[in-house]
């Protein structure tokens, strides 16, 4: 019996599990290249970027396979592997697809800005490809224990790279409260996990509805129930750990102090992967959750209060980003707004997906989930954007506040319109890439209001929270366009390639407001990617 | 294809001035010596001239497609005469094709609207065409000599005034204004190929806005810029009509088409004409139990809704449909009450006057009214009648008293005008349209011979420091008196009358018809008979005024001279066109070409049509009259020239003395009837004052609002500050400092927050436990 098993594990793997984990394992495999390289001094020859931006490609060349695989065979599909530790479908290749890109385009910046220098590249690039492996494990885990390993495995190389620049105090004083926060997080969600895997009895994420069911004896699923209360404990830490992937209040105090020691690079990197894997992990685990007619009463409270916490971070990010003068500080108070609005998609599918009129909501919850991904691909580019003129400039002006933009315009046009793009986007203001979804996920919202009453709210902080978010950004466009250039600050001139980046990053933020058929392709897919993650359910 | 032939020519005619305009505006500013380069002019003309021929070889095509069915008619008698013959024609019209219709180019698709541009091309399509290019190029050739003072690098604007009391000095903007005319011509023919009547709205605009820049042409002069406004606010008000006019017709008709498309014989979307269809008495067909206009197909059976019921329009809207569409046309012709910005469109070059505001631009509103006229019921029409009845008597009037030749020009043109509008009105449609075709000759004629007089004088407009002139400049003398007496509308021995004559009878006979059938509107007849005496007696006023008597101002005289050559031949060439385009009267081919398309329900065989109370004179009626009426007119036409002699042209009677009595009514026609002033009264005055209100309510009210709603939110986002300055960091500084003690050695690095972090980690766990177990169900 054990051998048939094993037998079987390895027909498994060999047969189609090694394609599907590919593109980790290009990732993996760079890593251990990059760092035989400078043991063997070949670094000096063959510069570290150059075969860390080959595996970049590798891997996204496999995640686009497997990605024109799943499309062209027309038929959704939803396999786990490896013995269940993870699952394969649309869902999970949407997001190996994107943390590719972006790791392509954070490496093409870091060599621009030069930060890693030569030197110490190997070990940079070791971290930045560590932690994107754990985001991807994140958005494919389908198992309690994946779920934090994905998590640490994105954590500790984050901690490294926030304190990398090793001569500054301030990055290593971020680093440092970074991995006690970080731990002291992990922590309480591996309590978490133990009690929700104890008292169910397994591990595997798309049998916990079932298993609920099962513990709830027949009646209906309440904290009244001991046990029930046990796993609802169990799910409430595991989701403290999210939240400090996450950055939601209160569980952000590290964001602020972290990005501002970080270099920008790194910051960006970190407001947008990071992120990214989080909510695939959170979607998955809330999916997995759900979809039981006698928990679905616990699951609504539980989708009411994600929209709660979703008010409110929002909210703190946005009024706290107004009195912060260092830029890379107000963009991590921003990133913590903009954590609140995804949380509101995932709010509003937990509220769909556990009415009882579930089943003739279908397109709306795939929608839900299909705005928060058009909003994670339009953050990539418009946040990187952001992040990648902050270190442009600070290259030249050995300064990050915001008085360092004033009059920049009269300098170097090409940033100031980038950012501009980028802030726009930001906002949400229309045509760019971000009111569409921005659009998307309050569309969602508001289909949930019709379930669920208190997703009115959800949807009213939303639109305040749009209003409030203008007077911090605006802020920095006023001093970028209306301000004179004081005489003290540096110049900044700004070399061709820096100046085609950032307006590549720009001009794709616009071209996803702007071009009908980019809105279309990127929001059907992404809403088939929702659909595809839901096929657990059920099935 | 007869259809895709003509619609290859006429593009051409139609795109051609575009293609020049673009050409002479970036060509006329990067060419190294634009300030004194003719280039953009011949520029202009060839693309004009061209125009002309293609269009002329157009309308050979067309009349050799259909054998020239239209002519035909003529030898088998009168039009009109008999019953037998009107036959004839229907048969021959049967036979040929002469109306062509399709598709240029769709711009957009909303929903189940087609937004295209179509043409339609008939037998008015092609003598608009024909008229408008050929009337054009020679405008444009005059306008070389006219506009050549514009060819220098700095040109002193006498009647423009800096704020230190000096002449303007700018740059001459030859190139810019051959620009503008050539936008002009394109706008306008676009209009007259139009073959929807969205189509139609979009080249109404545009030749709307060449209208503005070409009035405004001398933009330093004040009352240019504000003449320009005060066109393009007028056309505006009438243009507020026509888009209400739009909406309704295309609620209830869905389509903006005039003709049906047709593929292969088979009508594959059905236009606007064959869906209201006219019954054997040229009534509308009416559901007989609602009174709602039936909407059919081409054959006459009526269309169905979805749910079976007839597709059908209440009447009243049908109304409004064409009084809204008249709106529109009310403001470009400059038809009463809108007809006061036409006068102050003079500030324009004369060239302007005689091409826009006179000859195309103005008579569009009258051609859309004919094209339009299959949709219009009786109420409209007699609307359309009595408007015009206003307009030709209150112009003239005003024109009696008018010192500035343009001016006279301009009311004249008014007048003139009105005289088109009544004749559609009174059913006259095809009376009315001769008449702007023939207008459209003597008045673009007199208007360049003013041009030429203003040019030869050093730009004096005022008629009272001219006279004597008719030696001094001959040929404009001569050609302008061919232009008088065609307005006059004179009769000559052996057939060869001024086309004035054919056109103004036809109206006046129209007219008189309609009176026998409709006793009521008597006034309908009178007025335009009185008016067609004033007439006689303005124009020729201003000729006596102008070339005869002694010179009244020496200095102008003396320098007066005839104007050379390229203006000259323009003048020659419209001047036998004056005269003799109407040749043949009402069997003559211009005639014969215009009718060849009339709206079926105006045809022959139908004589009278009865609703709402008011009788419609069909052909017959019309033609029974028509010697009485042109007796009437032309007695009425060489008493006014008699009066006009007897004042102006001889010394017997002291014209002074004559004003001096007449003070009052004098200085109520030379107010214009006070209509500029009521109108500042009435509207601009209140629109100051709501203005004016707006303002004070933007101010005290949205501002105050706006400045709260910012105050607001900066002392929310201050107390947010306090709130995180003194809440948030002294409770964390609170905590450090408990803890300094402890962490001494890691003082450092501040680990007294990160402990206070780490801490947060706790309560927040602890807090989001307590809500859960109190808020989650149990």
């Amino acid at each position: 019996m054990f051998s048939e098993l094993l037998n079987n594990l390895i027909e498994d793997t060999l047969g189609h599990g090694l394609w599907y984990f590919s593109a980790e394992l290009c990732l993996s495999g760079t890593i251990v290249a990059m760092l035989l390289m400078r043991l063997l001094s070949v670094d000096r020859l063959l510069p570290t970027f150059i075969v860390a931006l080959i595996g970049a490609a590798a891997a996204g060349g496999c995640s686009f396979g497997q990605f024109a695989d799943l499309i062209a065979a027309h038929d959704t599909m939803s396999v786990s592997f490896f013995g269940g530790m993870l699952r394969q479908d649309l869902f999970s290749v949407f997001f190996r697809v994107f943390l590719s890109l972006f790791l392509i385009l954070t490496i093409a910046l870091t060599v621009l800005t030069g930060i890693p220098d030569n030197e110490d590249a190997p070990d940079f690039y070791s971290m930045l490809f560590g932690a994107t492996i754990g985001m991807m494990l994140m958005a494919s885990a389908n198992n309690l224990l994946m779920l934090f390993l994905g998590v640490e495995m994105a954590s500790v190389p984050s901690y490294v790279m926030v304190g990398f620049l090793k001569g500054r105090k301030a990055s290593s004083e971020a680093s440092l409260k970074y991995v006690v926060y970080g731990a002291g997080a992990a922590g309480v969600m591996l309590y978490g996990i133990s009690l929700v895997a104890g008292v169910l009895g397994t591990g595997d994420i798309t049998l916990l509805a079932d298993r609920l069911r099962i513990v709830a004896e027949g009646g209906n699923a309440g904290l009244g129930d001991p046990e029930v209360r046990t796993v609802a404990l169990g799910v409430m830490l595991v989701m403290v750990g999210l939240a400090f992937k996450l950055s939601l209040v209160p569980f952000h105090f590290w964001c602020p102090d972290a990005f501002e020691g970080a270099s920008a690079e790194v910051a960006g990197f970190l407001s947008v992967a990071s992120k990214a894997g989080a909510f695939g992990l959170l979607v998955r685990f809330c999916v997995g959750l759900s979809g039981v007619p006698e928990t679905a009463e616990l699951m609504t409270a539980f989708g009411v209060g994600l929209g709660v916490i979703a008010i409110i971070t929002t909210t703190y990010g946005n009024l706290a980003a107004y009195t912060q003068k260092n830029l890379k500080r107000l963009l991590a108070y921003s990133t913590i707004a903009h954590a609140g609005y995804m949380l509101m998609a995932v709010a509003a599918m937990l509220v769909m997906l556990n009415s009882d009129q579930a089943p003739g909501l279908g397109k709306a919850i795939n929608y839900s989930i299909g705005g928060l991904l058009y909003y994670l691909a339009v953050y990539l580019f418009m946040n990187l954007g952001a992040f990648a003129v902050i270190a442009l400039v600070r290259n030249y002006t050995f300064n990050e506040d915001i008085d360092s933009f004033k009059g920049l315009i009269s300098q170097s046009p090409a940033l100031c319109i980038t950012m501009l793009v980028c802030i726009f986007s930001l906002i949400g203001i229309p045509p760019f890439g971000g009111f569409f979804a921005k659009l998307m996920i309050f569309a969602s919202v508001y289909q949930a209001a019709q379930i669920h009453w208190a997703m009115y709210v959800v949807l009213a902080a939303g639109a305040i929270n749009t209003i409030f978010s203008l007077f911090y950004y605006v802020r920095i466009l006023k001093a970028m366009f209306l301000e004179e250039r004081p005489a003290d600050v540096k110049p900044v001139p700004l070399p061709a390639m820096e100046g085609y980046y950032v307006v590549v990053l720009a001009v794709m933020v616009a071209l996803l407001g702007f071009l009908p058929q980019l809105v279309n392709g990127l929001s059907s897919i992404a809403n088939e990617a929702g659909h595809a993650v839901l096929l657990v359910i059920g099935g | 294809m007869v259809g895709e032939t003509l619609k290859f020519w006429l593009m051409i005619a139609w795109l051609l001035p575009l293609a020049g305009f673009v050409v002479e505006i970036f060509f006329g500013f990067y060419s190294k010596n634009p300030r004194h380069s003719k280039a953009a002019a011949w520029c202009a003309v060839g693309c004009i001239g061209i125009g002309f021929l293609c269009s002329a070889n157009a309308l050979r095509i067309w009349g050799n497609a259909n054998e020239w069915c239209v002519l035909e008619a003529a030898e088998h008698g009168d039009p009109g005469d008999t019953q037998a013959d009107a036959g004839h024609h229907e048969t021959d019209s049967a036979e040929h094709q002469t109306a062509y219709s399709g598709v240029i180019y769709t711009l957009g698709v909303f929903g189940s609207l087609e937004v295209t541009l179509d043409y339609y091309i008939d037998s008015l399509t092609l003598v608009m065409f024909t008229m408008v290019t050929l009337i054009a190029t020679c405008i444009h050739v005059f306008a070389i000599g006219y506009m050549s003072d514009e060819l220098t690098d700095e040109y002193v604007d006498h009647s423009a005034h800096t704020s230190d009391g000096g002449h303007v000095h700018r740059p001459g903007r030859f190139y810019r204004f051959f620009a503008f005319m050539s936008l002009f011509c394109f706008a306008m023919l676009g209009l007259v190929l139009a073959g929807n009547i969205f189509q139609v709205f979009i080249f109404w605009e545009l030749v709307g806005i060449c209208s503005f820049l070409l009035i405004g042409f001398y933009t330093e002069r004040k009352t240019a810029s504000d003449a320009a406004n005060k066109a393009f606010i007028m056309n505006r008000i009438g243009d507020f009509g026509f888009l209400i006019g739009l909406m309704v017709l295309w609620t209830f008709f869905g389509t903006f088409r005039f003709g049906d498309t047709v593929v292969d014989e088979q009508v594959v979307d059905q236009g606007l004409f064959s869906m209201v269809h006219r019954d054997g008495t040229g009534n509308v067909a009416r559901d007989e139990v609602t009174g709602d206009v039936l909407i059919t197909d081409t054959h006459g059976h009526v269309l169905t809704n979805e749910d079976g019921s007839n597709r059908q329009i209440p009447y009243y809207l049908l109304v409004v449909i064409g009084l809204g569409i008249f709106a529109g046309c009310v403001g470009k012709s400059a038809q009463f009450p809108l007809q006061t910005w036409l006068p102050d469109a003079m500030e324009g070059p004369t060239p302007v006057s005689a091409l826009v505001h006179s000859a195309t631009m103005v008579a569009a509103g009258v051609y859309l009214a004919g094209r339009f006229f299959p949709m219009f019921v009786q109420e409209v029409l007699l609307t359309i009648a009595y408007t015009g009845c206003i307009t030709l008597f209150l112009a003239a009037t005003i024109a009696m008293v008018a010192t500035d030749i343009k001016k006279v020009l301009a009311y004249s043109t008014i007048s003139q005008l009105g005289y088109m509008m009544l004749g559609i009105g009174v059913f006259g449609w095809a009376a009315g349209l001769f008449h702007l075709i023939t207008h459209a000759f003597f008045k673009s004629l007199m208007f360049l011979c003013s041009g030429s007089v203003i040019y030869g004088c050093h730009h004096e407009q005022e008629m009272p420091k001219m006279g004597g002139l008719l030696w001094k400049m001959p040929i404009t003398a001569f050609t302008m008196l061919v232009g008088v007496c065609a307005i006059s509308g004179f009769w000559l021995p052996f057939g060869l009358h001024f086309s004035g004559f054919h056109s103004k009878d036809a109206i006046v006979a129209s007219a008189l018809a309609f009176i026998h059938a409709n006793p009521a509107h008597f006034m309908l007849f009178l007025i335009p008979l009185l008016t067609a005496g004033i007439t006689a007696f303005y124009m020729f006023r201003m000729w006596f005024y102008t070339f005869v008597g002694k010179p009244r101002d020496q200095h102008v005289h003396d320098h007066a001279h005839e104007s050379p050559w390229v203006m000259t031949v323009p003048l020659l060439i419209l001047a036998a066109f004056a005269w003799f385009c109407a040749y043949g009267g009402e069997s003559g081919h211009l005639y014969l070409m215009l009718t060849g398309d009339e709206p079926s329900h105006l045809a022959a065989d139908v004589t009278a049509a009865t609703a709402g109370g008011i009788n419609l004179p069909g052909h017959a009626a019309i033609h029974a009259v028509h010697d009485d009426a042109g007796r009437w007119a032309l007695i009425a036409a060489l008493s006014g020239a008699l009066i006009a002699y007897v004042l102006y042209g001889t010394n017997v009677v002291n014209v002074e003395e004559i004003k001096r009595q007449l003070g009052g009514v004098h200085g109520f026609l030379a107010n214009k009837w006070y209509f500029d002033d009521l109108y500042d009264a009435l509207f601009m005055k209140p629109a100051h004052k709501v203005a004016a209100f707006c303002a004070w309510f933007d101010g005290a009210v949205f501002d105050r609002i706006l400045h709260g709603a910012a105050k607001s939110m900066i002392v929310v986002s201050k107390w947010d500050r306090v709130f995180d300055e003194t809440v948030v960091d002294g409770f964390v500084n609170l905590i450090a400092s408990a803890t300094q003690s402890v962490g001494a050695s890691l003082r450092v690095v501040q680990t007294g927050r990160l402990r206070q972090y780490v801490m947060f980690i706790v309560l927040g766990v602890v807090a989001l436990f307590a809500v859960m177990f109190t808020t989650f169900p149990g």
